[in-house]
């Protein structure tokens, strides 16, 4: 992953340097240069003895990293040496070790130099692996090849998640057990279709008339049709020969009709052209290792996108015309995508994933201490959010509006457990929420994510706030870290013994950032009602965020995080969602077309649909690297 | 016991029962489940059964070793297996500790716990860990029966997310790993698990021959495995490692339908179909140890691996009087009350197993039982969930493994000694020639005397 950082880092740094000397620091910055100076020294004391001179260890050389000197010419070093350091892989675990907060200063000292790095004309677009059909995908590809909505693969065996998403090409393998499913449901696709008129009008479209010649010829035209469309690209001639032959072969070992048209669907529907989304690595379409992708495979790329599902008519047709790679006609299609109702996938597993609204469902809460809360809540508390994104999404609005929208969408039941009247039945509608919550961190699901069973856990909400919403994963902690209550008693409220925790500067340098969030959103209990007291302690939901901001109380929090944290959040979610467009973890090289599209997002006033149509017009998304 | 185990059917009935819904004709691979081996000892089986977040390891342990050791608290459930099992203290998994990659003991734990193998710290990119003890014996001694291995489960993969620390949830939630970058998926529902080891018993069709309903199957799977050929010259490395999975999985399928002579099964089992995850944990757990035995007691395979839950997981045991999640509780800091919570969840779980165990006692095959002819390897990958250590590792062995292995006590083992060990003297008699696996130095001593 890319290790983007920003001013709030920074001054986090800062303010553990100063801590020792009193809680005031905090909201102190200390001069650019004394930050410099200090993560030098770390480096020079920590990192050279190994890594400089003429036979540095590993043949890693590091002399730079202390210097002045751009870091653009190092760019794939830095960026596995801030994972080293990160990880606590360096220095070796028997040298002697940085405190944890130099350790964090240094990063993001260097981060902060990256970050200035030009970009120029130098970025590679990445290779995509080979993406195999999530469930989804397949699920979704059947319902638009052939009209039914089987859902078959909902009996597949899960698919795993990389990057946070479960489209990611180099995660999702095909173990034996997958390729049975394959063939059995492609049969029982095939089956269906037979069984169903207008599923095989839309497999095979043309009509034969009753002549024999004419028979074969039309038959063979819709197999070479249906087979295109299943593997969302033309033939080549070799393919058309190949189907041929299996229909002639069945033919002459007198099968029926019946039975040609099933073998033929059931063929192409198991074949690794229809189950994976494959783009040639043919060395001769390469120059300098890179290639534009061609027109049908970017039509694939912006319909699994957008609606996790295969391109409709009028993609191919854009394809077969080979005018959809212009920037104009991408933009085009966005629009016209999005207003599909088909787009709906994008709320479902881009937001679903991202947010991890779908690990909702396998959460539950203590029954004796939030008795109110079932299964129905658990669901409206699911659409809310999902509702929010998809409004903003739809009306092309400020991706700002997720943190900070004075509206939501709400049925009864979670209305009355916000406590806001006047909203009877299950429909879902607008709600202006006079100023009770704001934004999507105050719904329901999140909070409830973000929690343990029996209580809320503060930390985990700032751990997510700081992956999910800043991109800003706090490293995990150092071995051996002494468990609360380890040392003498803890007492009081859980705010009192997390900051008895806090006490150690090791601990600090990462749940200072982290408890502030949480305990801004103290007033929030484990299932998203609001409270003023947690058992006999009335809840204090004021702190100061690193880098000096007061806040009192989570709106007040929210608005900070709106007002101080834009770039974060914008850089935060264009990482997610280019992520989730591309189907593979992003590397350093991506850097510069994420720091690209943040910028013009600023210009845009943070449009959602500014932020989907630069990513499809992204060199990554419409170009290719060659894998081998 | 939920309402669907009400209803008992001969097998039989159930196979006619299935109907056409499962019909796949030019996929059959049997007129029927393959017969148990004909030897009236039966063949060897392997099982591994793994449970996530360590154990409480001061509840586990026996205090004393060798024959008539007492049975701990935890382990107390398996008095009536006591002496077909072996408790094994001291063994490690070096590769799963960080070795330089830092946090993620838990992802590391379930990956490492059949492998051996240091797993490649990513997110995504080039996942890689080991070939588990299970497929390499698949890949040995699978073709014997109609099914090579059996991957089974009670927990779905994560939906969305981290899973560990910088660990792929591939890492997590699969223990089973076919070559080093390809995890083996899970089965969870135990009506699919049905359908897949049963469905083949639908009676053929009498309007086709026989012979060109498989014509027509082959030229299937001729058709798409000649696509996955064509498609190698014009991938790349990474593409191609995909497309072998593919090309394996075609094989499989291939090898299944070439095992289809084998005769009807000639014994009565008694199993209702199950109709999908049951809302119980305890109920799904038992139905998935019944499908192990089934397809043991069947011979339709002869290696099985199970994940009572996936690496990390922070279910809640409500049902034992366990509010607060496995994972949160694990890191209990000392702390009583969650050492006792932790006890009673793993002491929940030595119940499981010794359902399992009990009824593979039950299963008689010639002179011996079912149990006697298996290996069924339950454990952790983690030994303290506090302190996340991958040394003495709370492992035992069940089974006699046809007799060569001396049951009923507890081994001591000295510290270090790798968990592969173990696996190559379970190699060793399911007659699977290696010559190591992870990082194995050689064989258990003492299992036999």
């Amino acid at each position: 992953m890319l290790g983007f950082t920003n001013s709030f880092g920074l001054a986090l740094a800062v303010s553990v340097a100063f801590m020792s000397t009193s809680m005031h620091s905090i909201a102190q910055e200390g001069s650019r240069d004394e930050i410099a100076m200090l993560a030098q020294k770390t480096i020079t004391k920590y990192c050279y003895d190994c890594h400089t001179g003429a036979n540095p260890e590993g043949g890693i050389r590091v002399d730079f990293l202390a210097t002045g000197t751009e870091l653009g010419d190092h760019i794939e070093l830095v960026d596995k040496i801030i994972l080293v350091l990160k990880d606590q892989q360096m220095p070796p675990a028997d040298s002697e070790q940085p405190e944890g907060a130099d350790r964090v200063q240094a990063i993001e000292w260097i981060e902060q130099r990256l970050r200035k790095f030009d970009c120029g004309s130098a970025s590679r677009p990445g290779r995509v692996t080979m993406r195999r059909l999530n469930r989804t995908e397949y699920n979704n590809t059947v319902r638009d090849l052939t009209g039914l909505d089987l859902k078959l693969a909902n009996d597949f065996p899960s698919d795993d998640v990389g990057n946070g998403f479960d489209n990611i090409g180099d995660v999702l393998s095909l173990p034996p057990i997958l390729m049975e499913k394959y063939l059995a449901s492609a049969k029982q696709i095939a089956d269906e279709v037979i069984k169903n008129v207008d599923a095989t009008k839309k497999v095979f479209p043309t009509e034969p008339a009753d002549i024999l010649d004419e028979v074969i010829e039309v038959t063979r035209s819709n197999v070479m049709h249906f087979a295109s469309r299943a593997f969302r690209r033309p033939l080549d001639a070799d393919e058309t020969q190949r189907l041929s032959k299996l229909m002639r072969a069945a033919w002459e070992a007198n099968a029926t009709k019946e039975e040609i048209m099933q073998t033929i669907i059931t063929v192409v529907l198991a074949s690794p052209h229809f189950i994976y989304r494959i783009e040639d690595d043919d060395p001769k379409d390469f120059v300098d290792g890179i290639r534009p992708l061609n027109d049908f495979e970017l039509a694939s790329r912006l319909s699994y996108f957008l609606w996790s599902s295969m391109p409709d008519d009028r993609l191919f047709q854009l394809a077969g015309e080979e005018k959809l790679h212009t920037a104009d006609q991408l933009n085009a299609e966005v629009d016209r995508m999005l207003a599909d109702p088909k787009s709906r996938a994008l709320v479902e597993n881009f937001a679903g994933q991202w947010l991890q609204l779908r690990d909702l469902d396998a959460l539950s809460p203590d029954p004796i201490k939030f008795a109110t809360f079932d299964a129905k809540l658990r669901r409206s508390m699911r659409q809310e959010t999902e509702l929010l994104f998809n409004s903003i999404l739809k009306e092309n609005r400020s991706i700002l509006e997720l943190l900070s929208a004075d509206y939501t969408y709400l049925d009864e039941r979670l209305a009355r457990h916000y406590d806001i009247g006047g909203i009877s039945g299950d429909e879902f509608r607008r709600v202006d929420l006079q100023g009770k919550r704001r934004g999507m961190l105050m719904h329901g699901s999140i909070l409830l994510l973000t929690s343990n069973p029996t209580r809320t856990s503060p930390v985990k909400r700032g751990k997510w706030v700081l992956e999910n919403l800043l991109a800003e994963p706090p490293p995990p902690p150092p071995p051996n870290v002494p468990e609360l209550g380890a040392e003498g008693e803890t007492l009081g409220t859980l705010r009192q013994q997390m900051e008895q925790h806090r006490t150690n500067p090791n601990c600090a340098v990462c749940h200072v950032k982290m408890d502030a969030v949480g305990f801004g959103l103290e007033n929030f209990d484990a299932i998203g009602a609001w409270r003023e007291s947690d058992g006999r302690e009335r809840i204090d939901p004021s702190g100061i965020l690193p880098g000096g901001r007061n806040f009192n109380g989570p709106l007040d929090l929210v608005q900070i995080l709106v007002e101080d944290k834009k770039t974060e959040f914008t850089r935060c979610v264009t990482l997610k969602m280019l992520t989730y467009a591309l189907g593979r973890g992003l590397g350093v090289a991506d850097r510069c077309s994420v720091s690209s599209i943040v910028n013009k997002l600023a210009e845009e006033n943070y449009r959602f649909g500014i932020l989907i149509k630069s990513i499809v017009t992204s060199p990554p998304f419409t170009h290719q690297e060659s894998g081998r | 016991m939920s309402s669907l185990m009400n209803s008992k059917l001969s097998r039989r009935t159930v196979l006619r029962g299935l109907g056409v819904s499962l019909a796949l004709p030019w996929l059959e691979a049997t007129s029927s489940v393959a017969k148990a081996a004909a030897v009236t000892s039966g063949p060897t089986r392997m099982a591994f059964i793994f449970v996530p977040n360590g154990v409480v390891m001061n509840n586990w342990m026996p205090k004393t070793e060798g024959y008539g050791f007492q049975l701990t608290r935890t382990l107390e459930p398996l008095a009536p297996v006591k002496d077909d099992l072996l408790v094994l203290s001291g063994l490690t998994h070096d590769k799963g500790r960080a070795n330089g990659d830092g946090a993620g003991d838990h992802a590391r734990s379930a990956s490492v716990f059949l492998t051996g193998a240091q797993p490649r710290k990513t997110d995504g990119e080039h996942i890689r860990s080991g070939i588990s003890v299970d497929q390499l014996a698949a890949k040995a001694v699978g073709q014997k029966t109609r099914f090579s291995s059996l991957e089974l489960g009670v927990d779905p993969g994560k939906m969305a997310g981290n899973c560990d620390s910088g660990y792929s949830c591939a890492y997590s939630s699969n223990i089973s790993w076919s070559g080093e970058a390809n995890p083996v998926g899970k089965e969870v529902n135990p009506r699919l698990v049905f359908e897949r080891l049963f469905a083949g018993g639908k009676p053929s069709e009498a309007d086709k021959s026989q012979q060109q309903r498989e014509a027509l199957q082959k030229s299937v799977l001729d058709f798409i495995a000649d696509d996955a050929k064509r498609l190698q010259s014009k991938l790349g490395r990474n593409d191609n490692r995909k497309l072998d999975e593919y090309l394996t999985g075609v094989r499989e399928v291939e090898r299944r339908i070439g095992t289809k002579t084998a005769k009807p099964v000639d014994i009565d089992v008694e199993y209702a179909i199950p109709d999908g995850i049951p809302g119980d944990y305890q109920d799904h757990m038992r139905m998935m140890c019944d499908l192990m035995v089934l397809a043991f007691q069947t011979d339709s395979t002869r290696i099985a691996t199970m994940m009572f839950a996936n690496a990390g997981d922070n279910k809640n045991y409500r049902k034992i009087g366990v509010p607060e999640g496995h994972h949160d509780l694990s890191h209990h800091g000392e702390n009583p009350e969650k050492l006792e919570k932790l006890s009673k969840i793993n002491h929940f779980q030595i119940q499981q197993l010794s359902y399992l165990l009990q009824k593979m006692k039950s299963i008689r095959e010639g002179d011996r039982t079912l149990l006697d002819n298996s290996m069924v390897v339950y454990g952790s990958g983690l030994s303290d969930g506090n302190r996340h250590n991958h040394d003495n590792l709370p492992i035992l062995l069940a089974g006699s493994g046809g007799g060569t292995i001396e049951t009923g006590r507890h081994l001591r083992y000295d510290l270090e000694t790798p968990v592969c060990n173990l696996f190559m003297s379970m190699l060793d008699r399911m007659g699977v020639d290696a010559p190591f696996i992870g990082d194995s130095t050689g064989r258990l001593s003492g299992l036999s005397v």
